[in-house]
């Protein structure tokens, strides 16, 4: 006789189950579309995982942050200090983030393939698979895609920058534009968010029915993917419509605005708490002006501080509420710096050894995974590749990307580079 | 050019006689007043010693106990001693009158971090030092014991010096202000007013007072860096800005190049009423320069030399020297020597003596 009880295995998620069909478009779970059955959607969904993703655009320099080798050849001016972590020294220029270090695990054995910015930035972003003729997403669009909006229902891949907002649908690459990110310019919501004080809640809703009305008309003579963008980005903004309190500055504790950092780069991070508190799946929290050819070394006792402060306090804020359980934290940049001093006092891009810092979602606490030689040169471990961050990254978050596959309209493609591996040693 | 900077480019033209080269880098030089020594502070915690009383330069063994850069490094007005400030906050005082340079003091934590520049009064018995901690301080030369201590700029203070004639400090920070101080009480005499120098590029905060300098009387006050057009990889147009120090009005402001030059490391007020100065550049390759400020154009520049970071010239025997940076220093990704070697850059201390101290001595 057969047992009602279902089996372990059928729990699992299995890449046929995965692999879905282009048919599938009647699944609710955004992001979930073409890929996933609802059944297995709902699995993923229920894990509730999230990201904070801090890029430091242009390359910070790894010996002044997480593998200093002071009093060495390349090893600059900057003192290491201890962390909260025994044995464990990072720069002079990260108090904050040392005090931290117990939640953090560094990474010292990137060696990645591109030198170069206009190349590099999305190649990492993207995880660097092999070359199959079409754009691979970048991580958070394809969090966004993996994991969905989850019960927030707000937009899934957030972006604070510095500048200007809008919706850069570039970031989905083969997924389609709706994966792209919802950008906050300076962190503010998009312009116009409030409705007019002159058009009532039934005025607003008659509306939208009118609009989408005209929506599906025009829809029906168009490709859908764009019509599904310009529909999505419209829901997403009627959403946010609802949550201004995301935006209100007003409602900011002076204290954390303190902590934070009234910087910059603090009031991003401070914002990305507060996106991550509401439940947005992916939060990408976006520094520029990293790319220190000249005058590095000032350069560097400027930025990082500011950096450490915002990231030491929204680590301390993450673990104090528990949210370490589930958010997965990353920081870092395309690559990192040349060990070789030039004569304008500035380090160049070098992908051949450098450092990211992570934690959360499962990740080992207070660990640094592979190291670098006494000058800081190369990689004197195992070397790790983004493609390997990637696959960590995505167990992390509870998706197997040896099983999972993406199906870009029939043609199935690995979610992260398939000759790399999860680096087992960093998750517990 | 005038006729009178026309004289000064034929009496001043720098002859480069010797080259010696500091692997690994090296940022200021400077020589010994007798004009025999020659002593600047590493990229390797070492100072590094030329003995120039023979005809070829002969290296010394170097000074070592330090730790980081050196980048703040002074012989006393006699000679006697040698001062040296590291980036971990290190002060130390050598012995340098006799064969074999002995330690005399050193302070540990004279500085929380990076000390930025040091300088010796006129009569050698006081040594100010600045730094990353945002404090100046004084001390007595003879065993380094604390004198006075300045808590007045909010940022990191790139340089100090004292004057050469009242007992005034001035200090400038990383936001473009320098500060007059009362030498004897801590007293803020007044500010000068070169936040030009200074820029906030999205989170980063560029520029600043790069370096100060007095002429002979004390009667001009120059201050350099650069105009900053932007952050990350630095560029602006490298500037002095130079004040009547007894007025307080700014007098000149001398731009010595276009925005790939970057930087003004260091600058001497000639007794003959021109600056001499260094720059260095991003991409440029940055200059030597020697004007007059009331002057539209330098009457000598040269950016044969790569990157040049200090100057210092020897009065009485009419030498130069330049610290610069070899060619081709720059570069992004692995580049390897030809034995597979990952080299470092060195730093080419250029060695000049310019004609008219010659001619004037002879």
């Amino acid at each position: 006789m057969e047992s009602s009880l279902c089996k372990p295995w059928e729990h699992e998620l299995s890449r046929r189950q995965l692999l879905g069909t282009a048919t599938g478009a009647a699944m609710a779970a955004v992001g979930l579309g073409p890929l996933l059955q609802p059944t297995i959607a709902n699995e993923l969904k229920k894990k509730n995982k999230q990201v904070l993703f801090v890029w430091l655009d242009g390359g910070m320099s790894q010996l002044e942050s997480w593998d200093p080798k002071p009093n060495t050849q390349f090893g600059g001016p900057f003192r290491a200090i201890p962390t909260s972590v025994p044995g464990i020294h990072i720069s002079e220029l990260l108090p904050n983030s040392a005090k931290q270090m117990h939640h953090l695990a560094l990474i010292r054995s990137l060696c990645t393939q591109d030198n170069s910015h206009s190349a590099g930035v999305a190649r990492i972003q993207r995880g660097d698979p092999k070359n199959r003729g079409v754009t691979y997403p970048y991580f958070g669009s394809a969090v966004a895609k993996l994991l969905g909006p989850g019960e927030s229902n707000l937009p899934p891949y957030v972006w604070i920058k510095p500048g200007s907002g809008g919706f850069k649908h570039d970031d989905a690459g083969f997924l389609g534009p709706k994966f792209g990110a919802l950008a906050f310019g300076d962190g503010l919501p998009p312009d116009n968010l409030l409705l007019h004080e002159s058009i009532t809640e039934q005025a607003d809703d008659e509306r939208d029915q009118l609009r989408q009305a005209a929506n599906r008309r025009y829809a029906a003579r168009r490709r859908k993917e764009v019509t599904e963008a310009n529909s999505y980005v419209f829901e997403m903004a009627r959403t946010l419509m609802k949550r201004q309190d995301l935006f209100d500055a007003t409602k900011l504790d002076p204290r954390d605005v303190e902590r934070y950092g009234t910087h910059e780069i603090g009031r991003h991070m401070l914002q990305a708490r507060k996106m991550l508190e509401a439940g947005v799946t992916f939060v990408k929290v976006n520094s520029y002006g990293w790319d220190t050819h000249g005058d590095n070394f000032n350069g560097h006792a400027s930025l990082v501080p500011k950096f450490d402060q915002a990231f030491g306090a929204i680590v301390e804020d993450l673990a104090d509420r528990g949210m370490l359980e589930h958010v997965l934290v990353i920081a870092m940049s395309e690559f990192g710096r040349t060990p070789r001093i030039n004569g304008h006092i500035g380090r160049d891009h070098w992908p051949e050894a450098w450092s990211l810092v992570m934690g959360g979602c499962g990740v080992r606490e207070g660990i640094v995974v592979g190291q670098t030689n006494e000058k800081g040169t190369f990689v004197s471990t195992d070397e790790y590749d983004i493609g390997h961050m990637f696959h960590t990254w995505f167990r992390a978050l509870g998706i197997d990307s040896t099983d999972i596959e993406y199906d870009n309209a029939g043609q199935p493609l690995p979610i992260a580079h398939d000759d790399m591996h999860v680096i087992e040693e960093l998750l517990a | 050019m005038t006729d009178a900077s026309t004289d000064l480019a034929t009496r001043f033209e720098p002859k480069e006689y010797a080259i010696l080269t500091a692997d690994p880098q090296v940022f200021a030089a400077r020589f010994h007043p007798s004009g025999k020594l020659l002593a600047a502070g590493g990229f390797d915690g070492r100072v590094r010693l030329w003995d120039l009383s023979t005809e070829e330069p002969k290296e010394l063994p170097a000074l070592t106990g330090h730790n980081g850069w050196i980048q703040a490094i002074a012989f006393s007005p006699d000679g006697q001693r040698l001062y040296a400030g590291d980036s971990w906050g290190k002060l130390s005082a050598w012995d340098m009158s006799g064969g074999e340079p002995q330690l005399v003091w050193s302070l540990d934590g004279a500085h929380d971090g990076w000390l930025r520049d040091l300088d010796v009064n006129a009569d050698g018995s006081r040594l100010v030092t600045c730094g990353r901690d945002r404090v100046v301080r004084i001390w007595t030369t003879v065993d380094g014991a604390p004198l006075l201590e300045f808590r007045g700029h909010d940022t990191d203070v790139y340089s100090a010096r004292f004057h050469p004639q009242q007992p005034f400090v001035v200090s400038g920070d990383d936001r473009g202000l320098v500060k007059q101080w009362s030498a004897t009480d801590a007293r803020v005499v007044r500010e000068f007013d070169a936040s030009v120098l200074y820029l906030e590029h999205r989170l980063q905060d560029v520029g600043g007072v790069r370096t100060l300098a007095f002429d002979r009387m004390g009667g001009q006050l120059a201050v350099g860096g650069t105009i900053p057009k932007n952050g990350a990889t630095v560029q602006g147009t490298p500037s002095i800005l130079m004040f009547d120090f007894e007025t307080g009005e700014l007098t000149h402001t001398l731009n010595l190049g276009d925005a790939n030059h970057c930087f003004v490391h260091e600058i001497i007020l000639h007794e003959e009423g021109f600056v001499m100065a260094v720059t260095s550049g991003t991409p440029g390759q940055g200059q030597v320069v020697f004007r007059r400020p009331g002057d539209e154009q330098p009457f000598f520049t040269t950016s044969k030399l790569s990157n040049c970071h200090s100057i210092h010239l020897h009065e009485p025997s009419g030498r130069l020297a330049v610290v610069a940076t070899n060619r081709g220093s720059n570069g992004n990704g692995r580049q390897l020597g030809k034995d597979g070697e990952y080299a470092g850059n060195n730093s080419p201390i250029h060695l000049f003596r310019i004609a008219a101290a010659l001619m004037e001595r002879s």
